[in-house]
């Protein structure tokens, strides 16, 4: 006797038409409110808002940010003490049985049975997800050769390599077809061919189209190899939600100083002409251009300024900018409040 | 996804119910217990008492047989009644400890040595499924031991005897069924929520033994000190074997002043059960939460 379970009926009606990008979609992948998680009595999630509709959407964050608590919270692993938090519009605390059903979780450490062969725990991990015993053997297989295991899936998982296990987890997680795959760390310890080979893997599920990904990562070079969207957490809270491309886009004219002299003050006077500047410790800057602004308006405001411009560098904006962006604009945040604080 | 093409695809296929997942916990760990050549061992060795029972039954109940074997001696002994079903549980039940006691760390102690509970409890599973799971494959183990064979043996008693003697005797039959299951599922939850706090096996083995052996000790040293008979109750040999007789209605042999009264026997065992499931609760989680 097989039934459908109810979360199969409720995705279905939310694949994509043909012709329908995923960001289109009316439900998003996940949708927080004010979601705040407490643990050992201190705030880890404080009030996240947002909605993420990206194929691929990295998190990111300082160790400590909250970006496993966030992944913890969103399989039911944590309570929230306020607020939601949604997957495919089902309620994490509430549908966390649907949730999971929909999901494949690759956790960040070490986590398999060891006495098992590679086959045998995947299979097991199938079973756990509903998949009826012939198929889930026949989806073992074919994850495990996926991932590259195939020739190593008899022997018992406590002998493989350590790129070998983040590789079975990523199996165990791809076994069932899950509709969302949350990846935490994925390339954790693994050797630059090994890491290579888990990228592109990722790369190759994300064009396939029908699994959507959450992937936590503190490498900016993995989310931005690999997802279009980012979220981008500091002390628990969300420092930024962009969409990485069209943030590449927006930001053609960026331009990256060495200056000998008050930088400030000229980041200061760029500001006023419209540009988005960020200072950084010896005397570097980044400036995103308006178009209306030349380079010789730069000149002219840093002879000014009696700044020395030692080095002028025009590239494209990197994920590694938006982050440094994001740290920086929390950082003038919190002082401005640790200021209010002061002048109350 | 295919073995050959290596491409990824979707499942499509049907899914089995909810519910039906914590089979799945229940056939895995029995496949792990089972795969074990001592588990076999075990099991077999626990066997040999009923056979030396059904020996003794068809004896009991078949003069010649009696006469030939036991060459005119006396057979007065071999009157099978409530007293020769107690030692018959009493001898079932202890091998279940035994059983217990290399069995459960096995269902759980590989999950825990490898951090295996965050991918577990990411599926469907609830903590409680897991626990049922690891629960209902150690309680069908241990039943192959304890209610089953006593149950059959009874059976055999009533088949082999000239007299109607098994209606006349169905305190016994509910004795050995409700005395074994009680016992069962102590030792259940007992070996789990011992097993879930030790990630080595024979260390969980060896608790699982003294957990039920030192509190003896225990008792009697509070029982000699205080002059008190409650020290009995940390005594788990000697309280099972009372509820048992009174279960099966075989006669009290001990001194009055030693007798502990069943209500208060069953709160022990409640607070015992309530213990262990206030000890998985706190260990199977699939992350553990630093305070401070």
């Amino acid at each position: 006797m097989g039934i459908n379970h109810p979360i199969d009926e409720t995705l279905h009606h939310k694949d994509p038409p043909a012709g329908t990008t995923v960001s289109s979609l009316a439900t998003p992948v996940i949708d927080l409110d004010r979601l705040e998680v407490r643990l050992g009595g201190r705030t880890v999630l404080d009030g996240l808002t947002g909605e993420l509709r990206g194929n691929a959407i990295g998190l990111l964050g300082p160790n400590g940010a909250g970006k496993s608590t966030l992944i913890n919270t969103l399989l039911g692993f944590h309570l929230p003490s306020r607020g939601t938090a949604k997957v495919f519009g089902m309620d994490a605390v509430r549908d966390r049985a649907r949730i999971r059903q929909a999901i494949g979780y690759m956790p960040e450490n070490d986590s398999f049975i060891g006495n098992m062969s590679g086959v045998h725990f995947v299979r097991y991990m199938a079973e756990l997800s509903g998949l009826p015993s012939n198929e889930a053997l026949e989806r073992a297989h074919e994850a495990l050769f996926y991932v590259g295991l195939g020739e190593v899936r008899y022997r018992k998982v406590s002998t493989y390599s350590l790129g070998m296990k983040q590789l079975i987890k990523l199996a165990q997680a791809l076994a069932h077809g899950p509709h969302l795959l949350i990846l935490d760390e994925p390339t954790n310890g693994l050797d630059p061919m090994a890491r290579q080979r888990m990228i592109q893997t990722i790369q190759e599920i994300r064009k396939e189209g029908s699994i959507r990904m959450l992937i936590s990562s503190h490498l900016l070079l993995d989310i931005d190899e690999t997802c279009d969207e980012a979220l981008i957490l500091k002390n628990g809270r969300i420092a930024a939600l962009c969409n990485i491309e069209e943030e590449r886009r927006s930001h053609r004219n960026f331009i990256e100083l060495e200056t000998i002299g008050a930088a400030d003050s000229l980041a200061e006077k760029m500001r006023e002409l419209g540009c988005e500047c960020a200072c950084f410790p010896g005397g570097r800057v980044k400036i995103v251009m308006p178009d209306q602004i030349e380079a010789r308006d730069l000149y002219t405001v840093a002879a000014g300024q009696g700044v020395q411009i030692r080095r002028l560098h025009q590239r494209r904006d990197s994920l590694e900018d938006i982050f440094l962006r994001a740290m920086d604009n929390d950082r003038d945040s919190e002082t401005k409040r640790e200021e209010q604080l002061v002048g109350l | 996804m295919s073995v050959y093409k290596h491409n990824y695809r979707a499942y499509t296929g049907r899914l089995t119910p909810l519910w039906t997942r914590v089979l799945v916990l229940a056939r895995y760990g029995l496949a792990e217990v089972w795969s074990s050549k001592i588990t076999i061992g075990l099991f077999t060795l626990s066997f040999l008492p009923t056979i030396v029972f059904i020996i003794l039954i068809y004896l009991a109940n078949n003069p010649i047989a009696r006469a030939l074997i036991l060459h005119g001696n006396d057979a007065r002994d071999l009157s099978i009644n409530a007293m020769f079903f107690l030692v018959v549980l009493e001898i079932q039940c202890w091998a279940a400890l035994a059983i217990t006691a290399w069995i459960a760390p096995r269902l759980i102690t590989f999950d825990l040595a490898d951090n295996a509970l965050p991918i577990l409890l990411s599926h469907p599973i609830s903590r409680f499924g897991y626990v049922l799971g690891k629960f209902a494959a150690l309680f069908g183990s241990l039943s192959l031991v304890t209610w089953v064979p006593c149950l059959l043996l009874f059976v055999y008693q009533g088949y082999s005897s000239a007299q109607p003697w098994a209606a006349a005797n169905l305190q016994i039959a509910s004795g050995l069924l409700f005395g074994s299951i009680l016992w069962i599922l102590m030792l259940s939850i007992l070996g789990l929520a011992l097993s879930s706090w030790v990630k080595w096996r024979a260390v969980a083995t060896g608790i699982i033994v003294a957990a039920v052996f030192v509190p003896s000790g225990v008792g009697g040293i509070i029982t000699g000190v205080l002059r008190t008979k409650w020290g009995f109750l940390l005594n788990m040999p000697f309280v099972m074997t009372q509820l048992w007789r009174r279960m099966l209605g075989a006669p009290e042999l001990m001194w009055r002043d030693e007798t502990i009264p069943t209500a208060a026997i069953v709160i022990m065992l409640l607070l015992v059960c309530l213990l262990c499931a206030a000890m998985l609760n706190a260990r199977i989680r699939a992350r553990e939460v630093v305070r401070g």
